[in-house]
């Protein structure tokens, strides 16, 4: 027993030596430094795929932050940051932002976006036009959208959310939202769209897939729910994919995080982990 | 003893006549005891003034900075836009910011309005009539609420006071100025009765003897002889509690609304400066206009905070006159 005991001993100290030479072995002699900033929804994204990528790249440093999708390309464009994460291609003009001249959008990850309604509300399912009227504030009864009786509460994302424009360019099909009213009210973050639409009777909003509970409902848009497998099928529209904007091509440390990201192993691995959706699973 | 002694000896041989002499008289050496000290009081005084120095620079460098962002939306936009216009709507290119500067009036005078009475009985309480258990119990629980985060506050007026408005009221959502009121009068509750409380207990008891004296009832004797005697120590702790709630973001943000709308009735979702600035700060770009219009917002708040502060400082010397 002893005897076995020593030898087992033995055996994990020679296969830790040996697989942390292996470590050592496999990895790079890459240098360098990445600063990113930018979307808050694709931060746990990139300290997933940040964490994983110094393993392999010991020498490489790299520190993320978030403070908001316009930060990211602005960060870029200033020169503060290597990549700039955004939930929109920020190399093309979208509702309210113009485009980043000299600057490249990667494709890193798909975000499925969803519109969802208070448990109380009886609506199942929106057409494009019924969720326009809606936002834009010319519908303000439920029962003139098929459900009971009772005013419309619109919670929306401040201007400059990146969930408010993949929602406004994708579900609304580019129309306005409406900006006053006494059954309005706008809020800062995915966590409290969640609370708000939670706890108000009536409410309707719209926020990414995973964020959405068993307390509240996600509405079929035109028929289609909201789901990964429709959404791969491509009869749900109501999505956005995640961008890494760099000033140019990138190069050195920052095109080897890129590639990694966009590697099959973290987009099978990890992303789906996070509930994201591959970008290879679109077509 | 024997020690004692021999020092003295020493120094005696130096100088006679002056205690100290050693230190004073050196020992002709460059670094010596003498040259030492001189040297240590010196370089302590210099970091005293320049901690002193650096305090400064940072409030002043603080307002500069703010002031000098700022201004620069008025390169763009008039200031009889800015501040008169109720239009905000950054994506159209429009920057009235009166909605947000009457929210805030309107919010802290609605909250002064509602705490201040609460908060002068609650100090009467405590000063004149709890018994000591209970003044020894209340005391500390007030001085406890005042450590609490205000996103705790928050998100307590979030999940618990807006449903509650909702159902007492009867109205759609229950956000708006006076959900944001009734939070804020929660945080400076304990700031105010706290400092009235002191104020109160200092009045000297010859007043009130005095009062009792002349046949005056209790209640009398409180509201015509005690509280008048505070009143500059209540004032304080008034706009101490003001400034508070002139300043608090996270609790207001989560229950008002933040919809770019004059403040017209008590359930309206609507906004205020701070709730603005924190609603659009991180989504804004650099160096536009809409970015300097923020700047300027917060400029206005640091303005209102400063000059509040600068009224306590005048209210407490002149309470140390009286």
């Amino acid at each position: 027993m002893k005897l076995f005991k020593s030898l087992s001993v033995a055996a994990m100290a020679i296969a830790l030596i040996t697989s942390s030479v292996s470590v050592v072995g496999a990895a790079s002699s890459l240098k360098g430094k990445i600063v990113i900033n930018g979307s808050s929804a694709l931060l746990p994204l990139t300290l997933q795929a940040a964490n994983e990528f110094k393993k392999l790249n010991p020498k490489v440093k790299i520190s993320a932050s978030a403070a908001g999708s316009i930060t990211g390309p602005q960060s870029v464009r200033k020169g503060i940051a290597d990549i700039g994460a955004v939930d929109w291609d920020a190399s093309q003009d979208v509702p309210g932002f113009k485009k980043f001249d000299g600057q490249v959008a990667h494709k890193v990850a798909v975000i499925p976006f969803a519109a969802v309604v208070n448990k109380n509300v009886k609506v199942d399912n929106l057409t494009t036009k019924q969720l326009q009227d809606i936002f834009s504030g010319k519908v303000t009864n439920w029962k003139d959208v098929g459900g009971s009786d009772g005013d419309i509460i619109v919670v929306n994302r401040a201007f400059g959310s990146g969930t408010r424009v993949n929602f406004q360019m994708k579900a609304l099909a580019g129309s306005e939202f409406l900006s006053k009213g006494s059954n309005y009210k706008e809020v800062k973050s995915s966590g409290d769209m969640k609370t708000a639409v939670e706890t108000t009777p009536n409410a309707i909003g719209y926020m990414d897939l995973v964020y959405v509970t068993s307390n509240m409902k996600a509405v079929k848009i035109n028929d289609v729910a909201p789901s990964e497998a429709n959404l791969v099928n491509g009869t749900y529209k109501v999505w956005g994919f995640g961008y890494y904007m760099t000033k140019g091509q990138p190069d050195g440390a920052t095109k080897a995080f890129i590639e990694y990201i966009q590697s099959s192993k973290f987009q099978n691995g990890s992303l789906k982990k996070l509930k994201f959706i591959p970008i290879s699973a679109i077509k | 003893m024997h020690l004692e002694t021999s020092a003295q000896g020493r120094i005696a041989e130096r100088n006679p006549n002056e205690l100290g002499g050693s230190i004073k008289a050196g020992s002709g050496k460059l670094f010596d005891r003498k040259n030492r000290l001189l040297f240590y009081n010196r370089t302590f005084k210099i970091i005293c003034i320049a901690s002193a120095i650096f305090v400064c620079l940072v409030l002043f460098s603080i307002l500069f900075f703010m002031f000098r962002t700022g201004v620069l939306t008025f390169r763009d936009v008039s200031p009889l836009t800015f501040f008169f216009s109720s239009d905000w709507s950054p994506e159209n290119e429009s920057y009235g910011a009166f909605v947000f500067i009457f929210g805030t009036f309107a919010l802290t005078l609605l909250t002064l309005l509602i705490s201040v009475p609460l908060s002068v009985v609650i100090a009467v309480f405590l000063a004149e009539i709890a018994p000591s258990w209970l003044r020894n119990l209340l005391r500390p629980v007030l001085d406890l609420l005042v450590g609490i985060p205000s996103v705790v506050y928050g998100f307590l007026g979030l999940t618990i006071l807006i449903p509650l408005l909702r159902d007492v009221t009867g109205t759609n959502m229950g956000d708006g100025i006076l959900a944001a009121a009734i939070v804020l009068t929660i945080m400076v509750l304990p700031t105010i009765s706290r400092i009235s409380d002191d104020a109160i207990s200092v009045v000297p008891r010859k007043y009130r003897d005095a009062s009792y004296a002349l046949g005056a009832t209790r209640f009398q004797t409180i509201f015509k002889v005690t509280i008048p005697a505070a009143r500059s120590g209540i004032m304080y702790g008034v706009i101490l509690g003001m400034a508070r709630a002139i300043g608090e973001t996270m609790a207001v943000v989560m229950v008002i609304g933040n919809t770019p709308q004059l403040a017209d009735a008590l359930f309206k979702p609507t906004s205020v400066l701070t709730s603005n600035i924190v609603m659009q700060i991180a989504n804004v770009p650099f160096d536009s206009t809409w970015n300097n219009a923020l700047y300027m917002m917060g400029f206005l708040l640091l303005v209102i905070s400063l000059f509040m502060i600068v009224v306590v400082r005048l209210l407490q010397r002149k309470g140390a006159h009286e």
